[in-house]
């Protein structure tokens, strides 16, 4: 492999990782906190694509300014989702949430496909083709904001979690949630707010993502997968640790894509079950399970 | 009295199941077969998901080696009999079960139910790309064997010593080691219960469910192709059918069968592009309103009980977040 080439590979690993971190954040967050592997997660996501779809197509809204938009409708419903049906079975086995979880998201695309059909779409700008180089190197504009804006979003929701009197109240349920109830934290209305701005974040990959692929209403579950296995690499706990599990990803995911582009979900997946036997508490993090 | 009742119902169902073929044309049976095959694969799960509570995602896994055991053994190789070749399928699969839940079944949770999910579809891509074994993506042709009957009654002998095999178990020590297990598992290991071995029996069971499911499927379709047997709406449709019949109950994964095929039926013909919103909804509702599923509804009817909204709000008041 020439030295061009391998600097490629590694911008383009790069430009990957900020986009899969906000990715997997929301989900990471859900899952940390409360406990839920969130099955519906991609379909959210997808749900934020199709958002910016529909107002660069109607409205002709700039899809990186449609973002603020997407956020705000999928907080709006996670909200409601948690409030409404997740917290009803919040103390039932684990098993429940999953299958619920697992429930919506069948609910969800089948409702995509049905109003919007199984069309492949994409957002395309007056900006979408062009780009630089850097020496050998070719960077996208698209490619490199949505890097930016994921970076900004995912280390502003680090900073609200750590700082805030509200991200302290989610992290302080999070780790005990009867001594949270003790100091006053309105537990139920806190699990809906974390599931709210995991949908949020969920919203917002969805924007960029409909910028930079392709994208269906069955897109979603191949994403679900790459928050757990960004989540497990990178082990719960903080926005840090789903950064570097998101660079590990897309290092080994740009990697194999360019040698053994057949095979890059198989070898993605064994390394997820390899890594799972060997240390469970993921390569940076705590233990959750 | 409910001794008696215990042994003249399945009975009574049994008989009525037997005449079944005389009656009905011969689509109908083949519905009938199928909704036996999933009631077979539910019974497979209930021991894994429903009586140890591992959330087991990669079932279809089993499936799909019982189908190309079967397929390969009876081709032009080895020329086995379809029952012999059944059963090696099954005895395959259980040992894959083993080598693979020894590993996997340390993990707890959601990181067993992801990584199930990635034995299967490891599987998928390896039945795919074997050419010189499975050939590959065209899949292979078994033997036709035309009479729906043959597939019907092979279907309801399993299906009938599926739930005798449950009964039992149910009220042995292997199957309250595994209810110990669902419940806590480090209590269980404490009072000196070997949870590995029960983890692994019981997931090497729902392997061997998996693969006659998968053997008379494939026998019956004639064709197996990677992508219709190692699908995932295979591992999907026996959890739901274990959820909506009851998880951990004896009856409930083929009630849940019955029932699943039923609803499916219905919202086919009526809700045709919506049909998985539909059965998602059914999912989501279960979940929060009849976790233990209808064959416990069914037993309260049974003692006397009155039914209400009590019922489907008891629950929810069990493990709503308070």
């Amino acid at each position: 492999m020439s030295s061009a080439e391998l600097s490629q590979i590694a911008v383009n690993a790069l430009l990957l990782s900020g986009l899969l971190a906000l990715v997997a954040v929301g989900f990471s967050l859900v899952w940390g906190i409360m406990n839920i592997v969130n099955l519906s997660h991609g379909a959210f996501i997808v749900m934020g694509a199709y958002l910016t779809y529909w107002m660069h197509e109607l409205l002709h809204v700039d899809p990186f300014l449609s973002i603020p938009v997407s956020m705000a409708v999928l907080f709006a419903l996670g909200y409601a989702v948690q409030r409404t049906v997740i917290n009803q079975i919040m103390r039932a086995p684990l098993l429940a949430t999953f299958l619920l979880t697992f429930g919506l998201e069948i609910l969800i695309v089948n409702l995509l496909n049905f109003f919007f059909k199984a069309d492949t779409r994409s957002v395309t700008t007056s900006y979408s083709g062009t780009g630089f180089t850097l020496g050998a190197v070719r960077i996208p504009y698209v490619r490199l904001f949505a890097l930016l804006v994921s970076l900004t979003l995912v280390l502003l929701l680090g900073a609200f979690l750590n700082r805030s009197r509200l991200g302290r109240a989610i992290r302080a349920t999070g780790m005990d949630i009867d001594a949270a109830r003790l100091t006053g934290v309105q537990v139920g209305a806190i699990y809906a707010l974390t599931f709210a701005i995991g949908s949020a974040f969920a919203g917002a990959a969805g924007s960029l993502l409909a910028m930079v692929i392709p994208f269906d209403p069955n897109l979603g579950g191949g994403y679900t997968e790459r928050a757990f296995v960004i989540c497990v690499l990178g082990g719960l706990g903080n926005v840090v640790n789903v950064l570097i599990g998101a660079t590990i990803y897309a290092v080994v995911d740009v990697f194999v894509a360019s040698r053994l582009p057949q095979l890059s979900q198989a070898v993605t997946f064994a390394l997820l079950v390899v890594l799972l036997i060997v240390r469970p508490q993921g390569i940076a993090g705590r233990s959750l399970s | 009295m409910a001794r008696a009742a215990r042994f003249a119902v399945p009975a009574v169902v049994l008989a009525i199941l037997l005449f079944v073929p005389r009656f009905v044309s011969s689509y109908k049976l083949l519905t009938a077969t199928t909704v036996l095959c999933l009631a077979l694969m539910a019974q497979g799960w209930n021991f894994i998901g429903g009586y140890a509570g591992y959330a087991a995602f990669g079932n279809v896994a089993f499936f799909g080696i019982g189908a190309y055991a079967t397929g390969l053994l009876m081709l032009s190789r080895w020329h086995l009999g379809f029952f012999p070749a059944l059963a090696a399928g099954a005895v395959l699969a259980a040992v894959v079960a083993v080598v693979v839940g020894v590993p996997v079944l340390r993990l707890k949770g959601h990181y067993f139910a992801i990584a199930t999910l990635g034995v299967a579809e490891a599987f998928r891509e390896v039945a795919a790309s074997w050419d010189s074994l499975t050939e590959g993506a065209t899949g292979i042709d078994l033997p036709v064997q035309s009479s729906g009957q043959f597939f019907y009654y092979s279907a309801l002998a399993l299906v009938a010593a599926g739930v005798a095999a449950t009964a039992l178990l149910a009220r042995s020590k292997i199957g309250a080691g595994w209810v110990a297990i669902r419940e806590d598992q480090d209590a269980a290991r404490s009072v000196g219960i070997n949870t590995t071995l029960f983890k692994v029996v019981a997931f090497a069971l729902s392997a061997v469910f998996a693969a006659c499911a998968g053997g008379i499927t494939a026998y019956q379709n004639i064709h197996v192709a990677p992508d219709d047997f190692f699908k995932i709406e295979y591992t999907l449709q026996m959890i739901i059918a274990c959820i909506i019949g009851g998880s951990g109950s004896v009856w409930g994964p083929v009630v849940g069968a019955a029932l699943y095929q039923l609803l499916s039926t219905y919202v086919w013909s009526h809700f045709l592009e919506l049909h998985p919103t539909v059965l998602g909804a059914i999912v989501i509702f279960f979940v929060i309103f009849l976790p233990r599923g209808l064959t416990d509804l069914f037993r309260r009817i049974a003692q006397g009980r009155r039914i209400g909204w009590n019922v489907l709000l008891a629950n929810v008041r069990a493990s709503r977040l308070t």
